[in-house]
């Protein structure tokens, strides 16, 4: 409750306060306040501040000092620093400055609660001012009359104050204004400088810690003068060797004497050449620069410090140029020749040529060479005189020895004769062991000396390319040394190096040698192509590579080679070939190859070319051929042989004797007969594709009385069937014969046959065999012992004997009977005789057809026991030819596929007829 | 004898050599060396001596014709004779003792610098201030100087007019003529002054043995 009270009682105080101060003027009047007030205070060192509580406070607020509570910042002031001096006063000590923060406050705890602040004070904390040390002046000169001095110091560390330095100086009875640096704590400039009176120079530095003095500095300003440079300085020729320079000095001689310094360069030099100091150690305007090299433009720059040389250097003054005048040429041009003797072994074309002087040795402008050349080989010869501007001189003259002197000659004289001997021949010693190697990254020719004495060495040398002829260069050693080092060549390309020796009566043949300043890997590789490819080798060609693609000596070649999915197989060739056979190879094989170039610093393929190995050997195929074709014509041979040998079997075999069905009076014996009958002529059948006639034989009536005509019947409509089987002709009806006229032709004679002899048909024999044979078969069908048919045979033998003739040229003639201008009319007569035949023989056709079924198979059957046995009897051979029926089969279908050549054969087949 | 002669440049080679090390700091008192003094305050004379010319001929121009022309010489008038003259006859100036002549040339330049500055502050253009000025602190510089040898020669600086209260009581001149009569005169006899003291200082340069100066020389060096 008292505190409740206190509170209220104390912020009664505080506005009455408040309305106090504004009562008194605006003066703020506080409960209390800190000494010191803001202080600056020394790092590191302790510190100790008092805080005063107002009287008037502590009546109203109990405010009592044991109350107060430093702080800096926001941070509370440990206790134990505090320290309660009486009642109002507190007290607190820093053991270190450092420590500190601004502000440091002093608050109140009013009631143990509430903390109310009383006062506070801004703390600074820095360094006092070390002294400043290293000074030290400089007097500039700024242009003739004025000088300024500037000096500097070391300031020290830094203090975090706000420090001042000033530069003081004085004389020993007068003091001048300090000078304050601008910007800067550690230079200052004095505008205005007093010569020839010692000055004593010392800077202070003061800020609100203390103040420091450097150590003074004592001297006469002239003794530390950085002089301006002389200006104006110009240069002027006065001999070839010298030049003057003159100059104007910034300094007069009373303000201070002065020394210089002079250096110079010829042009385009980097490095300055200085005339001795002590040529220049005393007061001068001028100086003359001796030993120059004439008509040379040199450079000039001076300096100069006081004579006894206190103080500094001025800056070098500006280049100043100035060229020496000219002066003879000190040495003749180097001369060397190029003898062309191609055109004429008589006569040279000799090229002269000779270097410019260098400057250093032309002393000016050259302007022309004189030259003379003089014949050695005769004596009373004159000596030819030539003025030439060029570096060279080409002339045409008879091959000998010559002297050749070339003297160069500029605006003030002739230097001396240089001297070139030109013997007819190079027959003295040549150097030995000439070599060329790349010494830091030069070309460095090396030779050894021959034994006699020599002049000099002259080294041509040339750029080997296939682009451009090799342009000589040369260059003339001392005969004392025994290499040097080439100019200007260039990496990767190969130099033709020559050594020629020049002795004093003649010259050495030249020794020449290749090399390369550095190599490369090659800039292509070669083509490679096969030039013969075999079953198991294959030729390779490529061609050498250019100088310009090789970048180096080649040091082999190598040949990769591989199938498409075999491992490469790799050939090392020497450089020097350019073909190489691959050997072991396998054959019908594609084959890739490529081929690399290699020299020192590496290696370079050429394209990829792909080549296939034969699949036979040179020979292979002949050898297989040859002996085929042998074989085949032996077999041949021998086949032929055989046949002659066997001819009687074969002929046997391919015209088997066929009996005679002429002869036979198998109508008789009909029914069974007709079979037999039928058999004969299916056996006719049976070469059917090679029959293409069908023959009649005619048979007088008077033979043939003794067979009705009811027995023939049978037999002709047999003949007729068999006819239409064989496809030539029909023997139904008219019908066939208006389709085939053709046909009608053999019809019409049969008809023609039955017509004419107006007698029973007796028989149809059809032919075997090939068409201009002779049924000779027929008749030795007869020969059978077939009892029936022996009598036929005797009586158609007879007939046969005595009417041969007529037979025969009906034969013949139906034979030819494809001729067409006969054939109308037995057509009509066949048709006659078809009526005839089918007014009664109707059933007998039916019969054989039936019979015709099975008659192609007994047939053939029939034959073939005609081969084996001989004749048989009928039944007997219907019997076997059953037995054999598969072989029928095999024929039948080979009558049927001949059918379509005929027209009937497929009516009748097809039975087109049988229904009627 | 010779053995004490000998022991003598021993000492006295010993002496010198002990002393070597403290010379570069004993450099700034004046005692050091009077030879030194006196051939700085000859080359100070010398400078002001070329310094006053060109200024002279400037400041001559800026007073206009006649002052300016090479032949005008005017008679010296009276009211001038405040200026201290040195058109003192040769012979009897060579008589004096050094002392007398120091001391002569002391006053002089004393009376002088203060009739300098009088024309220093009436001079219109800056530029011929700033040269003036600096002229006037050389030529102080200079009555610095000769008080320095004469203290080194163990001379009494001469009392009197050393300081500026001497021409408080001079005259302005009655007209802009004879004002420029008097600047005329003044920088005139400031030239015969500085050239008769540079002769006097190079005399006395060569009376002034230069043992000290070498050894000076030889302490810087080491």
């Amino acid at each position: 409750m008292f505190s409740e009270w206190n509170w209220v009682a104390y912020g009664f105080y505080l506005l009455l306060n408040i309305c106090s101060l504004e009562a008194s003027g605006g003066l703020v009047q506080s409960c209390g306040h800190i000494i010191p007030e803001s202080p600056v205070l020394a790092l590191g060192s302790n510190f100790t501040a008092l805080c005063i509580l107002n009287e008037s406070c502590l009546d109203f607020g109990n405010i009592y000092a044991n109350q107060i509570i430093w702080k800096i910042k926001n941070k509370v002031v440990p206790k134990e620093q505090y320290r309660e001096i009486n009642r109002t006063v507190s007290s607190v000590t820093f053991n270190d400055t450092s420590s500190l923060a601004t502000p440091l406050t002093c608050n109140i705890l009013a009631d143990g609660q509430i903390e109310q602040n009383i006062y506070g004070i801004t703390v600074t904390v820095g360094l006092p001012p070390e002294k400043p040390k290293n000074l030290s002046c400089i007097v500039h000169q700024v242009s003739k009359l004025i000088y300024r001095m500037v000096c500097t110091w070391n300031p020290g560390r830094h203090t975090f104050l706000d420090t001042q330095f000033r530069l003081k100086y004085r004389w020993p009875q007068e003091n001048f204004p300090d000078c304050i640096p601008k910007d800067v704590n550690n230079s200052c400039t004095i505008p205005d400088v007093h010569f020839f009176v010692n000055l004593e120079i010392w800077v202070e530095a003061a800020n609100a810690l203390g103040k420091a003095e450097s150590d003074p500095l004592v001297l006469d300003p002239i003794d530390i003068v950085k002089p301006l440079p002389p200006h104006n300085l110009s240069v002027s020729s006065v001999l070839p060797t010298v030049l003057k320079l003159s100059w104007v000095n910034l300094i007069t001689n009373p303000v201070m004497k002065l020394k210089f310094n002079i250096r110079y360069k010829i042009i385009g030099d980097t490095n300055w050449m200085e005339v001795p100091s002590e040529d220049t150690a005393s007061p001068r305007t001028s100086f003359s620069v001796q030993g120059l090299q004439p008509y040379t433009e040199y450079a000039f720059s001076i300096r100069c410090m006081k004579e006894d040389g206190v103080g500094y250097w001025s800056d070098w003054s500006e280049n100043k140029t100035g060229i020496t005048t000219e002066d003879k040429p000190s040495k003749g041009p180097s001369v060397w020749r190029i003898i062309d003797a191609s055109h004429s072994p008589d006569s040279w074309t000799l090229h002269l040529m000779w270097k410019a002087l260098k400057p250093s040795e032309a002393n000016g402008v050259i302007l022309q060479y004189e030259l003379t050349v003089r014949d050695k080989s005769t004596l009373s010869s004159p000596v030819e005189k030539y003025n030439v501007t060029s570096n060279n001189l080409t002339l045409q003259l008879p091959n000998g020895t010559y002297e050749v002197t070339v003297v160069a000659r500029n605006r003030i004289g002739a230097s001396p004769p240089s001297v070139l001997l030109i013997p007819a021949s190079n027959s003295k010693a040549p150097v030995t062991n000439l070599k060329a190697l790349p010494k830091y990254d030069k070309l460095w020719v090396g030779w050894t000396a021959p034994n006699s004495y020599v002049l000099k060495y002259v080294i041509e040398w040339c750029l080997v390319s296939s682009r451009s002829d090799c342009i000589i260069e040369w260059q003339i050693a001392l005969g004392d040394v025994q290499g040097m080092d080439l100019k200007g060549i260039k990496p990767f390309k190969c130099y033709l190096i020559t050594v020629y020796p020049l002795y004093a009566d003649g010259q050495g043949s030249g020794q020449s040698v290749k090399a390369y300043l550095k190599q490369d890997r090659p800039s292509k590789g070669p083509t490679v192509q096969t030039k013969k490819v075999g079953k198991a080798e294959a030729v390779l060609t490529w061609n050498h590579l250019t100088v310009d693609e090789q970048n180096g000596f080649i040091r082999n070649y190598t040949i990769l080679y591989k199938t498409i999915d075999g491992n490469e197989t790799v050939v090392t060739v020497d450089p020097s070939k350019t073909e190489y056979t691959l050997s072991s190879l396998t054959s019908d094989t594609l084959y890739t190859v490529r081929m690399m170039a290699s020299t020192d610093n590496g290696s370079r393929s050429g394209p990829d070319f792909t080549f296939t190995t034969q699949k036979f050997g040179k020979g292979e195929i002949e050898a297989i051929v040859v002996p085929v074709c042998l074989a085949f014509l032996l077999t041949v041979l021998l086949g032929v042989l055989f046949c002659f040998n066997k001819r009687d079997l074969i002929k046997k075999h391919i015209w088997p004797i066929v009996p005679d069905p002429s002869k036979s009076n198998i109508a008789q014996w009909s029914p069974q007969v007709s079979a037999k009958h039928n058999i004969s002529s299916k056996d006719q059948m049976y070469p059917e594709g090679s029959f293409t006639d069908v023959s009649v034989v005619e048979i007088e009536a008077d033979d043939k009385k003794t067979f009705s005509e009811q027995d023939l019947k049978p037999f002709d409509l047999l003949k007729k069937e068999k006819s239409t089987s064989e496809g030539h002709s029909s023997g139904i009806g008219g019908s066939s014969c208006m389709s085939s006229p053709r046909q009608s032709v053999s019809d019409s004679d049969e008809g023609e046959t039955q017509n004419t002899s107006s007698t029973v048909q007796y028989s149809t024999v059809v032919l075997n065999g090939y068409r201009d044979q002779t049924p000779v078969q027929v008749f030795s069908r007869s020969e059978s012992t077939q009892p029936l048919l022996d009598s036929e045979e005797r009586s158609e033998d007879h007939t046969g004997g005595g009417d041969s003739t007529p037979q025969r040229q009906q034969y013949f003639r139906q034979n030819g009977g494809q001729d067409e201008t006969s054939a109308d009319r037995p057509c009509f007569e066949r048709t006659k005789q078809i009526t005839h035949a089918n007014e009664g023989d109707l059933v007998g056709f039916v019969q054989l057809q039936i019979s015709g079924q099975s008659s192609q198979p007994l047939g053939f059957g029939m034959e073939k026991s005609t081969q084996e046995a001989g004749l048989s009897n009928v039944f007997q051979t219907s019997t076997e030819g059953q037995t054999v029926r598969p072989e029928t089969v095999e024929e039948n279908p080979l009558s049927v596929h001949e059918m379509p050549k005929s027209y009937l054969p497929q009516t009748v087949r097809q039975g087109g007829y049988m229904p009627q | 004898s010779p053995t004490g002669d000998s022991w003598g440049i021993f000492t006295f080679l010993c002496a010198a050599l002990c002393n070597l090390p403290a010379l570069p700091a004993l450099n700034c008192s004046e005692e050091l060396g009077a030879g030194q003094s006196i051939q700085q305050t000859y080359d100070l004379t010398r400078y002001l001596e070329h310094q006053l010319r060109t200024l002279a001929g400037t400041y001559l121009n800026y007073l206009g014709p006649p002052f300016n022309e090479p032949d005008f010489n005017p008679p010296r008038l009276a009211r001038a004779e405040r200026v201290p003259s040195a058109t003192v006859d040769l012979d009897l100036w060579r008589g004096l003792t050094d002392n007398a002549r120091l001391a002569a040339n002391y006053r002089a330049y004393s009376r002088l610098l203060c009739y300098l500055r009088v024309l220093d502050s009436q001079v219109g253009t800056a530029e011929l201030r700033h040269r003036l000025a600096h002229f006037c602190a050389s030529l102080q510089g200079l009555v610095l100087s000769i008080g320095g040898v004469m203290s080194s020669l163990g001379y009494p600086l001469p009392a009197g007019p050393a300081g500026p209260p001497a021409p408080p009581g001079a005259p302005t001149a009655p007209n802009d003529f004879l004002k420029k009569m008097d600047d005329f005169w003044l920088l005139k006899e400031l030239q015969t002054w500085l050239w008769r003291s540079a002769k006097d200082f190079n005399r006395l340069k060569k009376k002034v043995p230069p043992a000290v100066v070498t050894l000076r020389l030889e302490a810087r060096e080491f």
